[in-house]
Formats: structure tokens, sequence, C-alpha cells
């Protein structure tokens, strides 16, 4: 009888044509022992079983825009690439669902969608590598939240492959559906936490008829917020939302001061009454409107997903964005903020101190909100609890029952899970 | 009389929340035996708590005597969700009604689970804005049982049902800990443990206190009916008008069978002749509801609608709801009993599906009217019966398990808002793989429910569960009256 070593183990359960080159996994300056990427659903039930018998940690990755979120792993043994489960399974464009594999790319999907002229209604993410279940597992928002979905209210059903080698189903396909429990909202933001995402089903939109971007330049912060919350009281066709601080608004591509960006979306009729009615706001609160295009928006989604830079989200109520914001500012930080969705965003290049960090989440949790760090260096992300989530007992206990040997990003949600 | 019940048990639930809120009399019991299925099953104590607190420690009571635990709101669930079927403790929030916060800045408010879903409505109008989520029992039924079901109702369409209306949750969890799943606001860090609360059905812990928010009203609304000479080409339509790139907020369908019931009481001018009628609403800015109002016209007319009528005006659009909001309770009038089934197919079945409900109906020789969210393919058959008839009841669950095979195999649910409660355990495993009951089992169990929290619900297993759907209803069945 021969001994295998785990890794050969893993080996042996998969293809081998599956197998992958580990140099091209780095994460936080690690190397995977091995790495895989499984075109079948199967394959990755198999290797996540196969190394939870073998107490092997491992990490799936989709497009790899998100692995300086959350805690850096305590080992890296198998890199699990999904991209090999590509496939549109169903799209059925008349009930506006869609059925397919994590590993597709959102511009993939997207581009598949728009033929029929839909979408699958989620800000653009800054980075065309994203799958679809990196956008699912990571279920960040944007500047569009509050006017559209979240991500999380988008998926109709899910499958997971678990530790134990179950591919376990939830939901449906059906745009209405309360049979069982939601694991795919258990799942949904989770990194992985409980099991892989392998495949989703999701509600569509029709892609709006007509779109147009406005800002706002505003002389200063105190009055771009005032008009922020104006416009978001407006009757306005919006799908987006920011105020954006001055340094903030020069990253943007906008002139050097605080502004008020609005995104309009829908029949054409709407849109154009709408940008009237930007205007008006516009007028009645002193500030400078101007036609800008889609350019601000991506610099803003660019600043968001800089993995090379610290990036702080911030969820307040609206009513303490100003504050907020002068205070993300005070630290260091390029400043902009969702008020829809109450979020303030900070960036900063040359990183930030642990006790920023640490000051700024207080500041928040006394709002009764929170700090989710987005990005940054392995040493901060060791230093703060990058999610600092209020149920970690229910946490624990979830883990305990879908991954009890922590296979899957141990160490990653937090400490010793 | 539960015979079961152990001596102290009365004496401590006494304790903890005030002998004047406790219920344990047979007598008194009786009233909490049924919520609105069909089924029966007694607790041995009802309990009326005031507090989390309160909750708190009648759970951990419940814990220490290993007694079933079952909330309850309003009692108006379609799916046996509130039957103490093991017995043990009935929760019953309904003292917990207070709204304790709206913030009209912020859009969120925070309220107690026994607070009426219509009151929220109106503490929320008076700061102009909505809460979206009005299923039709909204006069009656509980904020806790709502988030308890993920209750839908005919604006889920757009704004979808419960679970993306609700920011937090307090909850008071099996062994007795309370604890806040999400919070104040939009996606908090983590795990969507919020989520997965919301239509968890009672089995995973009590909400106490639920935060929720709120979106501002449209500028303008348009109501239209469209009238057509069938249910299939209704049906057609409801494509129709997604396919031409408007989602309405709310796409409902009547058909020949309700409109004759609904129609003489409440005459909100729907003809007696139609085959069925589409009720759709658009909202938003003005000039786009003018164009998406066109567009939803011009589909229905191309679809065979004879007739499309356009209200405006709020006392119009309010005439053109009534018969719709009155539908369910007019067929209770009607008919010495009904059964209300709910399922899910995808929209672009529909014509199919509806052929097929009317068919099988037919073959059944029982009168079906349909009312329900057609936009989202949530069927709402109402099979009316006489439960005096020799075996009519067992006929009528045959027919309503038919339907539910439809909707199966069209590649929907069992259930698009009702929950499967105690009702529909059994269907569970049309539609889910053992590994897949296998995952949601462990989600009670990381709860600390298991197989006393709200025992015998959701899930089709469960230690002192009956297993067989039809013998377990059919024993209820015996008492004649209105069956939900
Ligand atoms: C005429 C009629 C029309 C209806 N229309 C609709 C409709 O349009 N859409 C729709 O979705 N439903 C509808 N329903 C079903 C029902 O009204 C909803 O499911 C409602 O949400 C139930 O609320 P309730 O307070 O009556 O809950 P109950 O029936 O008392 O309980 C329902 C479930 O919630 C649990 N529960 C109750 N309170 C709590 C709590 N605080 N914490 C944890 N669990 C709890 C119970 O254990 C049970 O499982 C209708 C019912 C009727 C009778």
């Amino acid at each position: 009888m021969t001994v295998t070593s785990p890794l050969d183990a893993v080996r042996h359960a998969l293809p081998s044509d599956t197998e992958r080159e580990p140099h091209d996994y780095a994460i936080d300056g690690l190397l995977p022992r091995v790495a895989f990427s499984p075109d079948d659903r199967r394959e990755v039930a198999e290797l996540l079983r196969t190394a939870a018998r073998h107490d092997l940690v491992v990490v799936p990755q989709g497009g790899r825009t998100a692995l300086a979120l959350g805690r850096p792993v305590d080992r890296y043994d198998v890199a699990l690439d999904t991209r090999g489960l590509r496939r549109l399974v169903e799209y059925v464009p008349d009930d506006l669902t869609i059925t397919a594999e994590a590993g597709i790319s959102l511009r993939h999907l997207q581009d598949a969608l728009g033929e029929h002229g839909q979408y699958l209604p989620v800000d653009p993410p800054p980075d065309d590598r994203v799958t679809l279940g990196g956008l699912l597992a990571t279920a960040r928002p944007g500047a569009w939240r509050g006017f559209t979905p979240g991500v999380r209210d988008l998926i109709l059903g899910m499958t997971v492959a678990l530790p134990d080698g179950l591919l376990a189903r939830s939901g449906g396909r059906v745009v209405k559906n309360v049979s069982g429990y939601d694991l795919h909202r258990l799942h949904t933001g989770a990194l992985g936490a409980f099991g892989v995402i392998v495949e989703a089903s999701l509600k569509l939109a029709p892609l709006p008829v007509a779109t147009r971007s406005l800002a706002l330049r505003c002389g200063d912060l105190a009055r771009a917020v005032r008009v922020g919350l104006a416009l978001r009281d407006a009757p306005l066709s919006l799908r987006g939302l920011a105020v954006i601080a001055p340094r903030a608004s020069a990253h943007a591509s906008l002139p050097h001061e605080p502004h008020a960006l609005v995104d309009l979306a829908g029949v054409e009729e709407a849109v154009v009454r709408s940008a009237r009615e930007v205007d008006e706001v516009a007028r009645r609160h002193g500030a400078t409107p101007a036609e800008v295009g889609e350019r601000p928006w991506q610099r803003l989604r660019a600043l968001a997903g800089d993995e090379s830079a610290t990036v702080v989200r911030l969820g307040v109520p609206a009513t303490a964005t100003l504050e907020v914001v002068e205070e993300v500012r005070a630290v260091g930080c390029l400043a902009w903020a969702y008020p829809a969705s109450g979020i303030v965003m900070g960036h900063a290049d040359a990183g930030l101190q642990a006790g920023a960090v640490s000051a700024l989440r207080d500041r928040a949790r006394a709002l009764g909100g929170y700090l989710q760090v987005e990005a940054a260096s392995p040493e901060l992300r060791r230093r703060v609890d990058p999610f600092d989530v209020d149920e970690r007992e229910a946490v624990e206990r979830l883990k305990a029952q879908f991954d009890p040997g922590h296979v899957i990003n141990r160490g990653r949600w937090m400490e010793g899970l | 009389m539960p015979t079961n019940r152990p001596p102290a048990l009365v004496a401590e639930v006494s304790d903890a929340v005030g002998a004047p809120h406790v219920l344990h009399a047979p007598e008194d019991l009786l009233a909490y035996e049924y919520d609105a299925t069909i089924d029966r099953a007694a607790p041995d104590v009802v309990v009326f708590p005031n507090t989390a607190e309160e909750v708190s420690a009648v759970v951990a009571i419940a814990a220490r005597h290993g007694l079933p635990v079952v909330p309850r709101g309003s009692g108006t669930g379609l799916a046996g969700g509130a039957l103490a079927v093991r017995g043990g403790v009935l929760v019953v929030l309904t003292r917990m009604n207070r709204i304790l916060e709206i913030d009209a800045r912020n859009r969120t408010a925070v309220v107690e689970p026994g607070v009426i879903n219509l009151q929220l409505q109106e503490a929320a109008g008076r700061h102009g804005l909505i809460y979206a989520p009005d299923p039709s029992s909204q006069r009656v039924c509980t904020l806790g049982g709502n988030v308890a079901n993920n209750s839908g109702g005919p604006h889920t369409l757009a704004h979808g049902s419960t679970v993306s209306h609700v920011l937090g949750v307090e909850v008071v969890l099996p062994d007795g800990r309370i604890t806040w799943l999400g919070g104040r606001l939009l996606d908090t860090p983590g795990p969507d443990l919020r989520g997965l609360f919301v239509g968890s059905e009672g089995t995973l812990g009590i909400a106490t206190k639920i935060c929720v928010r709120l979106i501002p009203k449209p500028e303008a609304v348009r109501t239209m009916l469209a009238i057509f000479e069938s249910v299939e080409a209704a049906s057609e339509a409801v494509s129709a008008i997604i396919r031409r790139g408007v989602i309405p907020v709310a796409l409902e369908m009547l058909d020949r069978e309700i409109i004759r019931i609904v129609e003489p009481r409440i005459q909100a001018g729907y003809p007696l002749d139609a085959g069925a009628v589409l009720l759709i609403e658009v909202e938003g800015v003005a000039e786009g509801v003018a164009v998406e109002g066109e567009a939803v016209v011009d589909a229905c007319r191309r679809h065979g609608a004879r007739e499309v009528r356009v209200a405006t005006e709020q006392a119009e659009r309010e005439r053109l709801w009534e018969a719709r909001k009155a539908g369910i309770g007019a067929i209770g009038a009607a008919s010495p009993a009904f059964y209300l089934l709910d399922g899910v197919v995808p929209r672009t079945k529909l014509p199919a599906v509806m052929r097929d409900v009317l068919a099988l109906s037919e073959r059944y020789g029982f009168r079906c009217a349909n009312i329900f969210h057609a936009g989202d393919g949530n069927l709402h058959p109402n099979i009316m019966f006489d439960p005096d008839v020799p075996g009519a009841t067992d006929r009528v669950l045959e027919l309503g398990g038919e339907i539910m095979r439809v909707c199966v195999k069209a590649g929907g649910s069992i259930t698009g808002e009702h929950g499967v409660g105690y009702e529909k355990r059994s269907y569970m495993e049309w539609i889910f793989g053992p590994a897949d009951l296998a995952a949601m089992d462990r989600v009670r169990v990381a709860f600390g429910g298991a197989d006393r929290f709200n025992p015998c619900k959701v899930l089709p297993t469960g230690h002192g569960c009956a297993t067989g759907h039809a013998s377990d209803i059919q024993r209820a069945l015996a008492t004649p009256g209105v069956y939900v």
C-alpha cells in the first residue's frame, strides 16, 4: 500500500488537465502549493472534499480583483480558479432571468444580455475580469445602490460546493420564491466562508433607453452634501448619486471642487425632465451643473477597486454624510459618498495607520453604522479586522456546520475563522 | 387538554410576563389552535410577552423544559406556520405593537414585531414615504409575520418582497440570547444573516425588533385595467409588457370566475363578461409614467385587449384596486370553503400553466377562481368546495397537489409568498434534493433551533412530525368552515 501525500491526493481527485502553474496565483506574496482550474462543478466539490480530508486550505478565486479584501489567509495550499466554470446555463430573455456558472466574467455576461437589451443592474465593477461568483461573494455596493437593488436582491437561486463534497442548491429560477432557507443569502458577501459558489440564477432588468450624467459644482462640501440630499429627494429618474470632496473630484476628472454627481437613467422623456429638475436643484442651491458623461463614474469605481491603496467603506446614516466625509478627509483620504445608501468611501494611496482606521470605525459605529476595509496592505489587514461583524458567534456556528475543517479561506473572515 | 404539560410551566411563564398575559385553560387555548390554513394543533400554553427580554425569558423557560416554541403574529399565515404542531409554548407577539422610530431623513423605521403592516404604511405615509411590501392581508398581518414569511404583495414586482426592505432584525435565538442580524443600513458587512433569517418562518428565532427601509412616494402613478376575452390572452399580454422593457410596479390578473364573485359586491366596474382582466400600475417621474403607460396600453391592445381603462386620479385608482383587495374575502362569502394555493412559474409559462390549471379544475369538477400576481408568475388558484360533500376535501387536496406539480414541471416553485410552513413540507422534496435539504438543515442546527423551534415546519423531516401531507390535513378538514 502506498501512502499518498495530501497534494497527490488532490491531484488524483481531478483530471490532470485542470492543474495550473502555482506562480500565477500569488496572494499577498504567497504562492499556493498547487493550483487547479476545474471546468465541472463536481470537480470543485471533489477538490474541496479531498482538501478537507487532508487538512489543506483552499482559496477560491475568479477574476482576482478582490484579493486584498479580508484578512490574509492563515495558509495557502490550493488555489481554486473558478474561471473554468463558465457556461451560460439558461437565458430566457422574456422571463428576464439568467442562470450562469460562477466563473463567467461579468463583462461576458453583460455582453450576452446587452444583445437582448437587458443587463444585470449592478454598478459596473472597475475591472472587466470580475467573475459572477466574485461579484456575489464580495457583494460590494456602489453608487447605484438604493436606486437599483443590491446584488443580494438579484439572486434567485444558487448552487454551492461544500467542503464535504455536497453540491447544494437553494432558491430557484423564478423571480419570486420562498421555498426553504435562502442559503444563497448566506453565501452572498461571505467570501466563500461557507462554500464555493458554482452557479447562480439572477433577476435582470431592461437596459435603460437613455442615460445621462451631470456633475454639479458646489463651492463647498456642505453645499455639495445638501445638494446631494436634495437630489435624492427630488422626483428624478435616478440610477446613481455621489457627493465628492475636492481632491477626489480632481481624481474623477472633475474640477478640484466639491461636487454632486448624478446618473440619470430611464425612458428618454423621464431623463430629459430629470435633467431639467437637476438644473433647478442646482439653481436653488447656487451650484453649477455640467454634462460629464461616464468618465467621473469610471474614475470613482477605479478608486474604489484600487487594490494597491488602502480603501475603506463606511456605512452611516445619510444625515451624517458631511461630518463623516470630513473625518475621512482629515486622515488623508480621497473621500466621496453615496447618500442613497449611506456609504462614505475613503481612498489613501499612502495607506492608513491602524489607529486611524479604528477611530473611523468607532465613529461609524457610534452612528449606528460600520466600517469595512476594502483593500489594504497585509500588515494593516492583520492589525485591523477588515469586517468587524457583530454576529461573530452566529458566523462561527454556521462555519462549524458548513466548513468545520476551516478548509476554505482559513483566517480570511476573522481570526480563527 | 394537553396532558403532558409540565406542572411548573404556567407559573414560570406567568412570572416572566405576568399572569394576565398567559392563557392555559383548554377553552382559551382553542382560539390558538389554528391560523388561516386548514390544520389544527393545540399549544400547551399561550404567552403574550411585551418586551424582547420577556420573549427571551419565555424562550429560556421552554428550553429548560425541552418544550417546542412557536412564534405567532396575527395568525393569518396560509401554510400552517404558526401551528403548535407538537404542542409547547405559543409566543404571540401582538402586544409588542409599537412603532419605535421613524427617521424620515434617513428613510428608516424601527418597529416591534406586532405592528400591523397597514399601520406602518400609514405612519410612513405621513412623512411622504412608503413601506413597500403590501400583502393583501395588510390590515391584519404583523410585520413579524411578514418578516418570518418574507411576504409579498402586488407591489413586490418592482420593489421586491419583504427581505428587500428589512435592514436589520433583533432576534431572540432558541437559547434565549438576544442578538441583531443586519443593522440600520443597507448591505452591512458580513454574510447576510439578516437575509437568511427573513423567510425562515419562525424556525431560527423570534424577531423582536425590525428596522425597515422606507422609500419615497412616486411623483406620478397610473393604474390601468385591461380587459381580455380569455386568461390565455391576458397571460400573453403579461409577457408582451415585460418584453417591451417595461416593469410595472404591479401587474395583477383576475379571471372570469373571480370577477363574477367580486364585482357584484364591490361595483368597481369590472365587466362581468370578460374572460380575464389585468390590473396594471406604473409609477415614477410623470413623463416616464406617461410613456410607459402608453407602452402598456399598446402591448395589451396588440394581444387582444378589447378595452384598456386608464386611471390617474387617486379615487379612480382606488376603485380599481378595491376589487383586487376584496377578492379573497369575496370568495369566502361565495363558497362554503375554498383552498387558496400559492405557486410560481416563469412568467413566459403563464399561458400554458393557466390552461392546465383551468383544465385540471374542470376535470375535478371544482370552481376555481384566479386572482394573482401575474407579473411575477405567482399563481393563486382558489378552489371552491363544500366540505360536507363526501370525498370533496380529498379531491381538493389532490387537485392542489396536481397544480403544484404543474408549477414544478414548468420550472417553478411550490410557494412564492405564503411559505412552506407545515402544509407544504413534503412538497419540498419535489424541488430540492437530499443534499439541498441537508444543507438547509445545517442552518437550523447552527441557529440552535433544531427540532424544538417551530418544529415540523419548512423542512420535510423532523422528529415527531407526521409525514404524510394529505393525511395530516384530512384530519382537520373534518370541520366545516372557510378554509383559506
Ligand atoms: C386573506 C389573506 C390574504 C393574504 N394575502 C397575502 C399576500 O398578498 N401576500 C403574502 O405574502 N401573504 C398573504 N397572506 C398570508 C399572510 O397574511 C402572511 O404570511 C403574513 O405575513 C402573516 O402574518 P401574521 O402576523 O398573520 O403571521 P402568523 O400567521 O401569525 O405567522 C406566520 C409565520 O410567522 C412566524 N412568526 C410570526 N411572528 C414572528 C416573529 N415575531 N418572529 C419569528 N417568527 C414569527 C410564525 O411562526 C409563522 O411561521 C394572506 C393571508 C390571508 C388570510
